[in-house]
């Protein structure tokens, strides 16, 4: 393989050394399909010479001998070598490259052969995205790269996806850090129809990036055009229709009636609805919000290159509506972007590529008390569709969710260029030299309109005044890279690849923020500042800006003996602004080593393993990451408004409370991994086991006594290196390919990940609280050591009190909120002192999964393909908390097995208006949120080619397919994959806006 | 082989550009991030008065202290929408309240981050002259005499580090100060209030030499230093601009900051709130907190129930006492008089604190939460009641106290009383009752009397006099603090 790379290289290096031959030998190179290969390089094996193929997959290499043989090589196919013998004319048909193991993966500051890969990396295809068909890049990573882990955030338009690599180990930032050809950008706002390919550095091997790289890594490579390859165009669109993926059953307006009657009547009070007769099924409020949405998608692709030139230019559009409010919740995307490739000189290459995207949203109110779902779950079914609660029969929270969705209006708009520059030169052949700069200019604009409006007295979202609040956000950033590598092989055996370089990375933009009163015509017509007519004492207007800086020098010496050995160590010295000057700077270092087996001796000829390599990595990677700009200095935005002679008056006081001892949070990561192929390829294994201890945690917002006036407007919790985590665990990658002939071949793929995730230390505090459950409760979500991180803190139940007499005997409860009676939650006295206290509360589950599973299916049958995606996510706890706890809301129809006298329930509490302890968080509302979700199915019909390639198509597909078709789950609530991803405080419901199911039909041409 | 070596001299020319140029770590030096930050800050008039606005902002949260000081004593449950809305409520009423009580916590850090931004000014107090700095620093200084004393009230001693703020590890080796030391303190920052501000502020809403003597004396009467307080009221009734005003208005929009205010917490209904930052609120909180549970109908706003008047509050006014019905409101008469409508919450009794309930205005939402109304921190009334007291406690002029006791009582419409001694105390004792219910003083005055275990159900002497340090709070001091009595 050296060698022939060491051909293309002197071929391109225009050396040329002819000999004088026998014979000329033409052929014709296509691929299974028989459609021709354009740019497939022919080389004489053993020699120098070569060519490439043309439009029509047409070779031709003159003074070839009969002994010759030739190779033929092209990315993305199996390389192939056919012995001449003599034949004048060759058909060849090139497999496409499902070994992957010359696949090259890129690895930071550089690419390496997947063979030689020590570290942990799972690498994502443009094939795997083009099959699942994802609306934003996050998804494709789902259920198909092992360890890697995606929530979303809601299943609206646009909304955030969160992935955690490996875990969760901090209570502040857990996302990965993203490259995009190199510089650091985000996922959310990329067409995933641009992603050539996704490497995901999970374990040391990603402290080349040192700064960040502690969450783990994601490359992102986007297309580019191919050397020699005739310009193709390739449309793909798909249009489909959303709906939701699940409704919740809940009471109609009789069985509603029925069961508050029998809630009145408990707690002795006159029933609200002596005659139920004419109630009906009353107004379905849940159904009335959901609705049918289209979603669009286009993509438009021109590619191509000549021997010096690539190109790559390309269009998109998405238009996607919410399955709740339509356009009120809406996401719309353009983008458009190049990539080029120069070859300035035989020392000299350019690369540039630029992305522009535009993408426009709208959102409605969700997950939180008060959300559209929230509302749809708790309005009583007797209302009218059109009625508000006027008298406040349902507390002071609970509206009509149509009226809510009506009366929301914002925008947001939001433009981003991205792109890099990248200069190459190679003075000698085995040396490289890689300036690069990466960039990101984004601004966007943001606009909420408050109408006047009255839901009826007490109402919380009563707008007795309209206000337009717009805002507009910078924000940039630059990643500039500086590194040589030095690749050479010595006495044919010893190997090394030495790089060595400098990265300087800046952070840098503003915000700023207004408000207007009265909005004309009380009208989103004319919400806009310029018209508002109002005036108000406060400030109505605010702004921030930040510069973070980043220095660091790292270098990265790889060697392999024979192919066969293979060690690295890597050493990074990263600065940051985060931290005050004496404690910016931090040293990482890192190893790895392989040993691939099967080039041994004793596993060379064995006919059943291919290729085994063990493989292990240490290393230590920083983190400067917590949220927020600097942790070692108080700036002076606290908020210091009084009143003054009657009017608002402004001054300043210190914001978040500064350490000015903060310091490098360190990640210490170890893998252990094994590769092994199997019968030629056709089983694939991938395992390893790992482990990661943060250590020096920036615990962000660590509570600190009130004394330092953390509770002051405007101030808030410092950043300390407070805590240490461990997430340990096992990832496993089989995948299982069959060639039965041309027509038939299909592939089947599993990956699962086994996480335990643990807080091992904390300093300062016994823990820190977090999340919301109900009104006005304890804080339900804890980062404490000994427990999985932001586990759920409440009592245990055992059953339900089934007479007087079982209440009598148990410990009192009375101090939770009301004395028991009969058909209540019965809690369980854990530190056994003969009364029910705060103090009985423990571990009642949490939101991390325990184990995370993909399946995936291929299958081509002649013409026609298949695919099938499926996710699952077992042990994951969820809080059910979109149960208003009012006496009059609606419910979820789970209250019918309710206790309604000795016997009938030991799960469901009784119905009572009066007060009970039934309402703090304890198992009753935990729930197991484990599921698994076909993601994505999807069939597809390619037309024959000797039907389209008379009209000039190189080739025409169909397709059908359905995303969320469905999950299969005990959770009760309308998703249990959504959380807000929030490490101590994630897994709390309040209604999360369901994913949609979306039936989809597409097409994929190219010519 | 020439030109290999001119290839290896550029290389090496671009590195030493390249090491030039990148590399400085200047660059990690000029980022544009704010340049003034809390430690370079204090160089002009503007920057001190500023600072002290932040302080001023602080009042602004001392509404929980009212609100759960109220719902402490005898006048007042709970209430809310159910025994689990707000529990550090429901515990405080109860007397059942522990360490855990986030409520508690509100009160401890909102306090101590009055005493921290005051602190701010004092620490940089000499680094900038100008004229007119004395008032500033004055101000400063009876700001941070008044949350010191609330947390002191509220908590028993704390601890105090002089004009300096507290930095991260203080909390593990500045000990509780003692009950001496701190209110030594407090007294030396009103002193030098007193001796540095004049009777009318510069702006409405700041603190004045009367306000300073008001609080001096009540300082000095939780100390039962009777001749020092009775000294400082008395020179304040004399000499102060203030006199009682129209009950009928006192607590109305119109009543605000009149010549019966001494001393008065700030508040407008311009700003919007939300839950998540109560104190960052420019509305008083607590009155939403204590409006009445769905109402519709004339002169209030609807809120949530909490603070509800005990039926014994009720009667324990005369019916000829014109202050009965403008401190707590009968709910059911009011309905039937008006045609209102209302809900009722937990412990729902009938009646709601009038003085403190909010009235229909423009207020920004969340409308619960920026209620207008200002707290009247310290009325004539009260100086008038504090000096008789302490003349009368003191044996010093009961013919005084008298005086000063029947002012209060003729505004009430109440005839005068002739007693003196013990029954004079008494007397005063209720009609202070009478006078402030509502306001958030009776706990604290049942509790520096002696007569809290006596007259709130559940209170243990000496235990519930104070309240618990937050458990987290001891925690954080790693054994530093020890926690009060009996929790």
């Amino acid at each position: 393989m050296k060698k022939f790379l060491f051909s293309i290289l002197l071929l391109f290096g225009g050396v040329f050394s002819m000999q004088a031959q026998t014979i000329t030998v033409e052929g014709n190179v296509t691929d299974e399909n028989g459609m021709p290969l354009l740019g497939v390089n022919v080389l004489v094996k053993g020699e120098t010479r070569g060519t490439t193929t043309d439009f029509d997959g047409n070779f031709s290499i003159s003074g070839v001998s009969e002994e010759n043989v030739l190779v033929l090589s092209y990315v993305g196919f199996e390389t192939k070598e056919i012995p001449v013998e003599g034949e004048s004319f060759l058909n060849i048909v090139l497999n496409s490259d499902s070994a992957a193991l010359e696949e090259v993966v890129v690895i930071g500051y550089g690419t390496q052969q997947r063979k030689d890969i020590t570290g942990a990396v799972s690498v994502v295809s443009s094939e795997t995205i083009e099959e699942m068909k994802p609306i934003r890049l996050e998804q494709a990573l789902q259920g198909t790269a092992a360890g890697v882990n995606v929530t979303p955030s809601s299943g609206a338009p646009g909304a955030g996806i969160n992935i955690n690599i490996r875990g969760v180990a901090s209570n502040s930032v857990n996302g990965p850090l993203v490259l995009i050809d190199g510089y650091q950008g985000d996922l959310g706002t990329l067409n995933p129809n641009d992603v050539e390919s996704i490497s995901i550095l999970k374990d040391a091997q990603a402290a080349i990036y040192g700064i960040a790289g502690a969450n783990g890594v994601v490359l992102i490579t986007t297309k580019g055009g191919k050397k020699n390859m005739a310009p193709t165009i390739q449309y793909d669109s798909y249009v489909g229709m959303q709906e939701t993926s699940r409704q919740l059953p809940l009471l109609n307006a009789t069985e509603y009636a029925l069961l508050l009657n029998e809630s009145y009547a408990n707690n002795g009070q006159e029933i609200p609805y002596p005659d139920v007769s004419e109630l009906g099924e009353g107004t379905d409020f849940q159904d009335a919000v959901f609705e049918t949405a289209p979603i669009i998608n286009h993509n438009l692709t021109l590619s191509g290159g000549s021997e010096r030139v690539t190109y790559s230019v390309g269009a998109s559009h998405l238009n996607q509506e919410g399955i709740i409010g339509g356009d009120k919740s809406d996401f719309q995307r353009n983008t458009a972007r190049f990539n080029l490739g120069i070859d300035i000189s035989d020392e000299f290459k350019l690369q540039a590529n630029s992305i522009y995207t535009s993408i426009d949203r709208r959102s409605i109110n969700e997950n939180g008390l008060g959300s559209v779902l929230f509302n749809a779950l708790n309005m009583a079914p007797t209302f009218a569709i059109d009625q508000e609660d006027l008298d406040g029969r349902l507390g002071n929270e609970i509206i009509n969710p149509l009226s809510q969705i009506e009366n929301t209006f914002n925008d947001y708009n939001l433009n981003k260029f991205n792109g890099s520059f990248s200069l190459e030169y190679t003075p000698i052949e085995e040396l490289i030299f890689t300036s690069r700069i990466g960039y990101n200019l984004s601004n966007s604009k943001g606009k909420d309109f408050s109408p006047i409006v009255d839901y009826g007295s007490g109402k919380v979202f009563n707008v007795p005044r309209s206000t337009v609040n717009q805002n507009r956000i910078n924000d940039n950033s630059y990643t500039y890279d500086l590194f040589g590598t030095y690749d050479n092989t010595f006495d044919e055996m010893h190997h090394i690849t030495a790089t060595a370089g400098m990265t300087v990375i800046r952070d840098w933009g503003d915000g700023l923020f207004a408000t207007g009163f009265d909005v004309p015509n009380n009208s989103w017509e004319f919400a806009d500042i310029s018209l508002t007519t109002g005036t108000n004492d406060g400030i109505n207007n605010g702004s921030y800006k930040y510069d973070i800086r980043k220095l660091s020098f790292f270098g990265r010496l790889q060697y392999d003996y024979q192919g066969k050995y293979l060690v690295s160590g890597m050493l990074r010295r990263d600065s940051s602004t985060r931290f005050s000057t004496e404690n910016r700077v931090g040293t990482f270092p890192s190893f790895t080593a392989g040993w691939i087996l099967s080039e041994e001796d004793f596993l060379a000829s064995s006919e059943v393993i291919s290729f085994l390599k063990l493989r292990g990595s240490f290393g230590v990677l920083g983190n400067d990451e917590a949220g927020g700009a600097e942790f070692y200095r108080s700036l002076l935005d606290g908020e210091a408004t009084y009143v003054l002679d009657g009017n608002l008056v402004n001054g300043t006081a210190m914001g978040r409370i500064a350490n000015p001892l903060s310091g490098w949070e360190e990640s210490e990561k170890t893998n252990i991994g094994m590769d092994l192929r199997l019968w030629d390829g056709q089983v694939e294994i991938e395992a390893d086991i790992f482990r990661e201890d943060r250590k020096d945690l920036l615990v962000s917002g660590i509570p600190v006594s009130g004394i330092h006036g953390g509770g002051a407007p405007g101030s808030g919790s410092p950043t300390i290196n407070a805590g240490t985590t461990r997430n340990e665990g096992l990832e496993f990658a089989i995948k299982y390919r069959n060639y039965v002939s041309d027509d038939f071949n299909f592939n089947l793929s599993y990956n699962a990940t086994f996480l335990k995730n643990e807080v091992t230390a904390i300093n300062g505090v016994d823990f820190i609280p977090g999340g919301q459950f109900g009104v006005g409760q304890p804080q339900p979500s804890r980062f404490e050591p000994g427990f999985p991180m932001g586990y759920f803190y409440g009592y245990k139940t055992d059953g339900i009190f089934q007479n007087q007499a079982e209440v009598d005997a148990h410990p009192s409860q009375k101090e939770l909120g009301a004395d028991a009676a009969p058909g209540d939650l019965r809690y369980v006295d854990l530190d056994g002192d003969g009364v029910i206290t705060p103090d009985d509360r423990t571990n009642i589950g949490d939101p991390i999964p325990d184990a995370t599973m993909g399946i995936n299916i291929n299958v081509n049958y002649k013409n026609f393909d298949f695919t099938a995606y499926t996710y699952a996510s077992l042990g994951n706890d969820m809080v059910r908390n979109y149960e208003r706890s009012q006496p009059n809301v609606n419910r979820h129809a789970y209250v019918m097995d309710r206790w309604r006298g000795e016997g009938t329930s030991t799960t469901v509490p009784r119905l009572t208006s009066g007060a009970t302890s039934n309402r703090v968080l304890s198992e009753f509302y935990v729930e197991d949120a484990s599921y698994a979700r076909i993601q994505n199915i999807q069939l597809g019909y390619t037309l024959p080619e000797t039907l389209v390639s008379s009209v000039g198509i190189q080739s025409l597909r169909f397709y059908a397919a359905v995303n969320n078709l469905y999950t299969f789950t005990d959770y009760k609530g309308f998703d249990p994959a959504a959380s807000t991803g929030e490490p101590i405080g994630g897994g709390i419901d309040f209604g999360f806006y369901p994913v949609p199911r979306i039936y989809m039909a597409g097409l994929n041409l190219k010519f | 082989m020439k030109i290999y070596s001119l290839k290896i001299k550029s290389v090496l020319l671009l590195l030493a550009v390249i090491t030039f140029t990148g590399c400085s770590e200047d660059y990690l030096d000029k980022t544009e991030e704010y340049t003034i930050d809390s430690e370079n800050y204090f160089n002009s008039e503007d920057d001190y008065y500023n600072a002290l606005i932040g302080v001023y902002d602080i009042l602004q949260s001392t509404y929980v202290n009212v609100l759960l000081g109220e719902i402490a004593s005898d006048n007042t449950l709970s209430g809310g929408e159910s025994a689990t809305d707000v529990i550090g409520f429901q515990q405080v009423d109860e007397m059942s309240h522990t360490p855990i009580n986030d409520n508690l916590d509100d009160v401890w850090d909102w306090n101590f981050a009055g005493v921290q931004r005051a602190n701010y000014i004092l620490e940089f107090q000499d680094k900038t002259e100008f004229e007119g700095k004395q008032t500033i620093i004055a101000e400063t200084r009876f700001l941070r005499a008044y949350f010191t004393f609330e947390l002191m009230k509220w908590f028993g001693p704390i601890p105090i580090k002089g004009d300096e703020r507290f930095v991260l590890g203080d909390e593990q080796t500045i000990p509780r100060a003692s009950r001496e030391e701190v209110y030594t303190q407090i007294e030396s920052d009103l002193q030098f209030a007193i001796d540095n501000l004049d009777y009318t502020a510069p702006e409405t809403g700041r603190a004045t030499k009367g306000a300073a003597m008001a609080l001096k004396g009540k300082v000095h009467l939780y100390q039962e230093e009777f001749d020092d307080a009775a000294n400082v009221l008395t020179t304040l009734i004399d000499n102060g601009p203030y006199a009682l005003s129209d009950f009928e208005t006192l607590f109305e929009q119109e009543g605000e900051n009149n010549e019966e205010s001494v001393f008065e917490v700030q508040y407008t209904g311009e700003e919007g709130a939300g839950f998540e930052c109560l104190q960052c609120s420019e509305g008083n909180v607590a009155v939403g907190f204590q409006g009445i549970r769905n109402y519709s109908g004339p002169l209030f706003e609807s809120g949530f129930s909490f603070n509800v008047p005990t039926q014994e509050a009720y009667d324990m006014f005369a019916d000829d006492d014109i202050r009965r019905d403008l401190s707590i409101l009968d709910i059911e008469a009011w309905a039937a008089e008006t045609g209102a409508s209302y809900g009722e919450g937990y412990k729902h009794t009938g009646y709601f604190n009038r003085k403190y309930l909010p009235r229909k205005n423009d207020n920004m939402g969340d409308a619960n939460l920026t209620q207008p109304n200002n707290y009247r921190a310290i009325r004539y009334a009260d100086v008038l009641l504090m000096a008789a007291e302490a003349l009368n406690r003191g044996n010093i002029n009961d013919q005084l106290a008298q005086d000063y006791l029947n002012e209060v009582r003729e505004r009430a419409g109440l005839r005068e009383v002739e007693n003196s001694g013990d029954a004079l105390t008494e007397i005063i004792f209720q009609e202070r009752r009478k006078e402030l219910v509502g306001e958030g003083h009776r706990f604290f005055d049942l509790v520096r009397t002696g007569r809290a275990a006596a007259n709130i159900d559940g209170f243990t002497a000496g235990k519930n006099e104070v309240f618990p340090i937050p458990l987290e709070e001891i925690e954080f001091s790693q054994g530093n603090w020890e926690q009060n009595p009996g929790y």
